[in-house]
C-alpha cells in the first residue's frame, strides 16, 4: 500500500470505529473532532510554537520597573540583576497593581510589537496539575504536582505534551488530528523546523521536519545513468524504500516514503513563491526557520498543500544559563525578538497576520537567586503570543510579586505557576478553531482549570 | 614568567614522548594518570569458538568503526574472546598527540578550530589499531555528554583530552571514570561547575545546582529506581524516583569549589585560568575556601558541617555514593548495550550485564572490561537473526565505516573533514557536537504514531531521522562514493576509498555483491536486495578490448553495489 493510500485507510478505518480495540483515543478524535472542524471557521488559521530550549531566564525577561519594585528585584538578583537604565518600558493597557514592567533591553522589535498591541505577556505559566493556591500548599501538602519538575527533557516535553520524557502525544499533535480534515494535504498539518518535537507527536499525524531550504530530494533517483548503469536509478529508488518485517526498517523505510511523497510537491509549491519573494526577505538564524514557515504559509493555497489549519514548531536552543547568563541570554533573545518581529513583518506582507499566532514556550522559567553569575532551574515563566489576532499590549496572567519568599516561591525565587500551561493551550486551540466541548481531548486536565479562556486572542 | 611556561610545556612535551616512564605514572601529581586503574580480574577467559565470516563481521560491526576485509578473515581464524583481550591490551591512540603539538604552536590570543578535532576523530577511525577503544570512546561520548556546541567551541585541546580520558577508562572502571568525568575541566565549562562557589545568604548566592542534577539523571543513577534487569521498581502501581530536589541542593554543595588544576592555590588560581597554561587538560582540584563548609544531604549521605571545608573528601564520598548505587549496572549496562549492540534489549540481557557489573567475577565492581564482555558475548548480541532486534546506524558511523571497508586514505594525511551537522547535506552528526547534554537522542526515544510505539519499542537513532536527513545522507553518501569526502585539494577531495579489495571480484557481479554484503552488512541483505543489485550492476559492462575502460567499469560496479547497499535500510539497521 502506498503511503498516500495508507494515510488514506487509516483516516477511514478511524471515522468507522474500527480502530476502537487498538487506539480508543484515536477514535475519539475521529468521532468527536469532527464536530471541531464542522465548526471551525472557514478562513485558514495556523499556531506557531517557539521553544526557547534550555529554560530562558523569565525574571530577566520581562522585569519589575517601578523604583520600588525593581529595587526588591535587584536586590534578591544580586549579580545578575539587569541595570535599570538599560531596561524597555513597556506599556500595557491593564494595571498590574500599580506597578510598571519593562522588557530585557535586547528585546527592543518585541517592544515595538508589544506597544503596538500585536504582542501579549502571559505572566508566570508552568505546567500545573491542578490549580496550588500558594507556596505552602505546595510545600506542606501532596497536592498533585507535574513529575520530574527541575529536569530540562522532562519538563520540555511535559509543556509540548502533558508526560515526562517518551510521551507520545502532544498537543499540538492533538490539535492536527482535530482539525486536519478540511486540509489537502494531511501530512502537512504539523510541520518542524527543528527535529522531532514531541509537540507535533500524536496517532494519526505525523509531523513533516522540512529544512530551512525547503525539502530535500534524493537526488540521483531519476538520473539516466547511476555509476554507468542503467538500471541504477531505479536500483536506487527500490533499494531507498524497501523494507522487509522489521520494525526499524520499516520505519526508516516509511521516513523516505514521506521524504519522496513531500519533496514532490514542496519544491513544486515553493518554486510558485520564488526565493525571493520580496514579502519575505532573506534573515538569519532563527528566522530562517521562520522563514521557512512562512514561506510554507505562503503556499497554504497551493494545489499541491491545501492547508486550513496548520501546526508549526520551531526551536533555540543555549537558555540554560548557569553561567555567564548576562552575555548569553542577551544574545539569545535578541534573536528571538528579532525573528519574532521578522515573522510578524512576513505575515503582515502576505496579508495573513489576523490568521497566524506565534507563541513562545520554554523548559521552565529560572530561580531569582544568581549562582554568582547564572540562575538554576526554576517552574513558572513569562511567555509572549504574538501576531494580529491577538489582544496585545497587555498581560494576561498574574504577574508575581519579584521577590524571595512571596506566596509564588517555592525556594530561590522559583516562581509557583499561577497559570497552567493547558489554560495558555486551551485559549489557543480554542482560536485554532476547536470546540469548548473537545477541549479535554487535547487537553486532558484542562477540566482542573475553571478559566479555560485567558482572554488574550480576538474571539473567533 | 614566559621562560618558565616554555620550561614547563616542553617538560610536558617531552614527558608525554617518553615511554620510558612506568605504566600509569602520571607526569606529575596534578596530571590525569597515563593508563587506567588496574583491577583484579579473573586470571584467564576462555576462548569462544571460531566465528563465521559473517559472524565476525557483525561482531566487528558492533566493536569498531567499521569491518576491514583483513579483519574479518583474522577474526574468523581467531576467536571473539582473544580478539577482545587482544584489544584490551592494545595501546591507546591519543588525539592529545595529533593536537598538542598545534597547540603549542598557537600564538597569544589564537585559538584552534574545531575541524581539527574532527579531522583527529576521522583519522582514528578509520586508522587507529586500538578500535574497540575508540568505539567504546565514541560511545561514552554519548553518555557522558559535552559538546563543542556553546562555551567549548574553541577548546579543542580540552576536548580532546576528554576524549582521551574516556578512552582510558574505558577498560579500566567505573569509579575512576565517573570521578575524571566529573573533574575534566571541560565537562567543568560544560555542566558549569568549573568555579562554582558555595552559598552566601549575605550575597543571596547559592550553589550552581547544574552538575549535581545531571550526574545523577544522565551519568549514574537515572531517575527511577531500577530492578538489575533495568525495568522500573514499583510502588503502588508508581514508579520511584531516586532523588528529589532537596538530594539536588545538597549534591550541589558537594560540587562547590573545584576549579583549576595544577599546583596553584590562590584565589587568583581558582578565578584565572590564564594562572595554568595546562587549565583545561588538568583535572580540576578542590579549594577549600571555596567550597561549601556545611552540611550536605544527598541520597541518604550526610556530611556533617566541617571546620575546615573538604571538597577532595567530599568529592570522594558523593563519587562513592552514586558508584555504590544499584541503579548504576541496569542504568549504565543498557545504554551501553543500546550503543553498542541494540536499541531494545531483553531485561535477561539487561540483567546479566548488570550482573557483572556488580561483580567481575574476583568481587570487584564496575570493572569495564567485565561489562564490555558482558555485553558483546551475551548470546543475544550474537544471535544473528532474532526480529525486530538491533539499532539504527549512527550517521557517523556510517561514513566511518565506508573508510575502513574501502581502504581509504587521505592524501594529505590529515583527514581533512569538518563540520558534519547539517542533515540537509552532510550526516546530521558530528562528533562531540551534541545540540545539549542529552546526546543527539534519548535512550529512550519512541518514534511517535508508529508501529515500533504500539509495539513499545525505543529506536533513539531515530530522533535524528527526518524526511529532510534521509535524503541528505543518501546524496551524501552517494557523492562521498563517487568522489571521495573531505575538502578538495587540486579539484580532488581528500579522503578517498581504493576498493582495491573488491575490484578483482567485480567479474563476477554475484560473488562481488556477497563480499559487499559480508563486509557492509554481516549478511544481511535479503533476497530481493541482492538480487536487484545484481542486475543493476551486471548493467555496467566491462568493455572486452580496452583495458583501462573496463577497470572504470569495475570500480563503478563497486562503487554502485555499495551505494545500493549502504541506502537500504537492510543496511541502515545494525542486527
Amino acid at each position: 500500500m502506498s503511503n498516500a493510500s495508507r494515510r488514506e485507510f487509516l483516516r477511514r478505518v478511524g471515522a468507522l470505529g474500527l480502530l476502537r480495540a487498538v487506539a480508543p483515543l484515536g477514535l475519539q478524535l475521529a468521532g468527536i473532532g469532527a464536530a471541531s472542524a464542522a465548526n471551525a471557521p472557514e478562513d485558514y488559521r495556523a499556531l506557531v510554537c517557539l521553544f526557547m530550549m534550555g529554560a530562558n531566564d523569565a525574571h530577566n525577561t520581562i522585569v519589575p520597573y517601578d523604583q520600588a519594585s525593581y529595587d526588591t528585584y535587584a536586590t534578591a538578583r544580586t549579580s545578575i540583576a539587569l541595570p535599570r537604565e538599560t531596561l524597555l518600558p513597556i506599556h500595557p493597557i491593564n494595571n498590574i497593581g500599580g506597578r510598571e514592567l519593562a522588557l530585557h533591553p535586547a528585546l527592543m522589535p518585541l517592544h515595538n510589537l508589544f506597544e503596538r498591541r500585536q504582542a501579549a505577556i502571559l505572566a508566570n505559566v508552568g505546567p500545573l496539575l491542578v490549580p496550588i493556591k500558594d507556596a505552602a500548599t505546595f510545600k506542606n501538602t501532596s497536592i498533585a504536582r507535574p513529575p520530574k519538575l527541575f529536569s530540562h527533557n522532562d519538563q520540555q516535553a511535559i509543556w509540548q505534551a502533558f508526560s515526562p520524557e517518551g510521551a507520545k502525544l502532544g498537543w499540538g499533535g492533538r490539535l492536527a488530528d482535530l482539525l486536519s480534515a478540511r486540509n489537502g494535504k494531511h501530512m502537512f498539518t504539523a510541520i518542524s523546523t527543528s527535529g522531532n518535537a514531541v509537540f507535533l507527536a500524536s496517532d494519526k499525524t505525523i509531523q513533516y521536519q522540512i529544512s530551512n531550504s525547503g525539502a530535500i530530494g534524493f537526488n540521483r533517483s531519476t538520473a539516466n545513468q547511476l555509476f554507468g548503469s542503467a538500471k541504477g536509478a531505479e536500483a536506487l529508488r527500490a533499494q531507498i524504500a524497501m523494507a522487509g518485517d522489521d520494525l526499524l526498517q520499516k520505519e526508516y523505510a516509511g521516513v523516505v516514503n514521506r521524504s519522496i511523497d513531500a519533496h514532490g510537491l514542496v519544491s513544486a509549491a515553493l518554486a510558485r513563491l520564488p526565493e525571493t519573494d520580496p514579502r519575505l526577505a532573506l534573515p538569519a538564524d532563527l528566522a530562517q526557520q521562520l522563514r521557512i514557515v512562512a514561506r510554507m504559509i505562503g503556499v497554504r493555497d497551493d494545489e499541491n498543500i491545501q492547508q486550513r489549519r496548520q501546526v508549526f514548531f520551531v526551536s533555540l536552543g543555549g537558555f540554560d544559563t548557569h553561567d555567564h547568563q548576562l552575555g548569553k541570554q542577551a544574545e539569545l533573545l535578541s534573536s528571538v525578538a528579532s525573528s519574532i518581529a521578522y515573522f510578524q513583518q512576513s505575515m503582515e506582507n502576505l496579508g495573513i497576520a489576523r490568521n497566524v499566532t506565534l507563541f513562545t514556550a520554554s523548559d521552565f522559567g529560572r530561580a531569582l537567586l544568581s549562582n554568582g553569575d547564572g540562575s538554576d532551574h526554576g517552574w513558572g515563566g513569562h511567555h509572549f503570543i504574538v501576531g494580529s489576532a491577538v489582544q496585545g499590549g497587555n498581560i494576561y496572567g498574574q504577574f508575581p510579586d519579584v521577590a524571595l519568599n512571596t506566596t509564588t516561591d517555592i525556594g530561590n525565587g522559583r516562581l509557583l505557576p499561577t497559570t497552567a500551561v493547558d489554560q495558555y493551550a486551551a485559549t489557543l486551540a480554542r482560536w485554532m478553531g476547536v470546540s469548548n466541548a473537545d477541549l479535554p481531548l487535547v487537553l486532558p486536565n484542562i477540566g482542573n482549570f475553571s478559566q479555560r479562556d485567558l482572554g488574550f486572542m480576538a474571539a473567533i | 614568567m614566559r621562560a618558565t611556561l616554555a620550561a614547563l610545556i616542553l617538560s610536558l612535551a617531552g614527558l608525554a614522548a617518553c615511554s620510558t616512564l612506568s605504566p600509569g605514572t602520571p607526569p606529575d601529581k596534578w596530571s590525569y594518570p597515563l593508563e587506567a586503574r588496574r583491577l583484579p580480574r579473573p586470571s584467564s577467559t576462555a576462548a569462544t569458538p571460531h566465528p563465521t565470516a559473517a559472524d565476525a563481521s557483525r561482531v566487528l560491526q558492533q566493536t569498531t568503526f567499521g569491518p576491514r576485509p583483513d579483519e574479518i578473515d583474522a577474526l574468523a581464524r581467531s576467536d571473539f574472546n582473544s580478539w577482545l583481550s587482544a584489544q584490551f591490551e592494545t595501546r591507546q591512540t591519543l588525539f592529545l598527540n595529533d593536537i598538542e603539538p598545534e597547540h603549542l604552536k598557537l600564538e597569544k590570543g589564537k585559538n584552534l578550530n574545531q575541524e581539527l578535532f574532527f579531522r583527529t576523530f576521522w583519522k582514528h577511525a578509520a586508522t587507529a589499531p586500538d578500535q574497540l577503544r575508540q568505539r567504546m570512546a565514541f560511545a561514552l561520548s554519548e553518555i557522558f555528554v559535552i559538546s563543542f556546541e556553546g562555551m567549548l567551541d574553541v577548546k579543542i585541546r580540552g576536548v580532546a583530552s576528554y576524549w582521551d580520558m574516556l578512552g582510558r577508562n574505558a577498560f579500566g572502571d567505573f569509579r575512576t571514570l565517573l570521578d575524571e568525568v566529573s573533574r575534566h575541566p571541560m565537562m567543568g565549562i560544560y555542566l558549569s561547575h568549573l568555579k562554582n562557589q558555595k552559598e552566601d545568604p549575605a550575597k543571596g548566592r547559592v550553589p550552581d545546582e547544574n552538575f549535581a542534577r545531571e550526574v545523577m539523571q544522565l551519568f549514574s543513577i537515572g531517575l527511577y529506581e531500577l530492578n538489575i534487569d533495568g525495568t522500573l521498581k514499583l510502588r503502588d502501581g508508581k514508579p520511584i524516583e531516586t532523588y528529589d530536589n532537596e538530594d539536588i541542593t545538597g549534591l550541589a554543595k558537594v560540587f562547590t569549589g573545584f576549579s583549576y588544576g595544577g599546583p596553584g592555590l590562590t584565589d587568583p588560581h581558582f578565578h584565572n585560568q590564564g594562572l595554568e597554561p595546562r587549565w583545561d587538560i588538568l583535572p580540576m582540584k578542590g579549594y577549600p575556601k571555596f567550597h561549601s563548609a556545611n552540611q550536605k544531604s544527598f541520597l541518604g549521605t550526610i556530611i556533617k558541617p566541617q571546620a575546615i571545608s573538604d571538597p577532595e573528601g567530599d568529592l570522594k564520598n558523593a563519587i562513592d555514593r552514586l558508584f555504590n548505587h544499584p541503579n548504576v549496572g541496569p542504568f549504565f549496562g543498557k545504554q551501553l548495550i543500546q550503543r553498542l549492540v541494540t536499541s531494545n534489549p531483553s531485561p535477561a540481557y539487561v540483567k546479566r550485564v548488570a550482573l557483572a557489573f556488580n561483580d567481575n567475577g574476583v568481587g570487584v565492581r564496575g570493572d569495564m572490561q567485565a561489562v564490555i564482555r558482558a555485553v558483546l558475548l551475551d548470546p543475544e548480541a550474537r544471535q544473528s537473526n532474532s526480529d525486530n532486534s538491533g539499532k539504527l546506524r549512527e550517521p557517523v558511523l556510517r561514513l566511518s565505516q565506508w573508510m575502513r571497508a574501502f581502504n581509504a586514505r587521505s592524501a594529505s594525511g590529515d583527514f581533512l573533514i569538518g563540520n558534519t551537522d547539517n542533515p540537509g547535506f552532510s550526516l546530521g552528526q558530528s562528533p562531540l557536537r551534541s545540540p545539549t547534554v542529552f546526546n543527539f537522542y534519548r535512550p529512550g526515544y519512541v518514534p511517535p504514531g508508529t508501529a515500533m510505539a504500539r509495539a513499545n519499542q525505543v529506536a533513539p537513532e531515530m530522533q535524528i531521522v527526518s524526511e529532510s536527513s534521509v535524503a541528505g545522507y543518501a546524496n551524501f553518501i552517494q557523492t562521498t562514493i563517487e568522489a571521495g569526502v573531505g575538502r578538495a585539494e587540486g579539484g580532488k577531495r581528500d579522503v578517498q576509498a581504493d576498493y582495491s579489495t573488491q575490484l578483482p571480484l567485480a567479474d563476477s557481479p554475484e560473488i562481488s555483491v556477497d563480499a559487499l554484503d559480508l563486509l557492509l552488512t554481516g549478511k544481511r541483505l535479503s533476497v530481493a536486495s541482492r538480487t536487484r543489485i545484481v542486475d543493476a550492476v551486471t548493467a555496467i559492462s566491462l568493455p572486452a578490448n580496452k583495458p583501462a575502460n573496463a577497470e572504470a567499469a569495475k570500480r563503478n560496479r563497486v562503487r554502485l553495489a555499495a551505494l545500493l547497499i549502504m541506502v537500504s535500510p537492510d543496511y541502515l539497521v545494525q542486527k
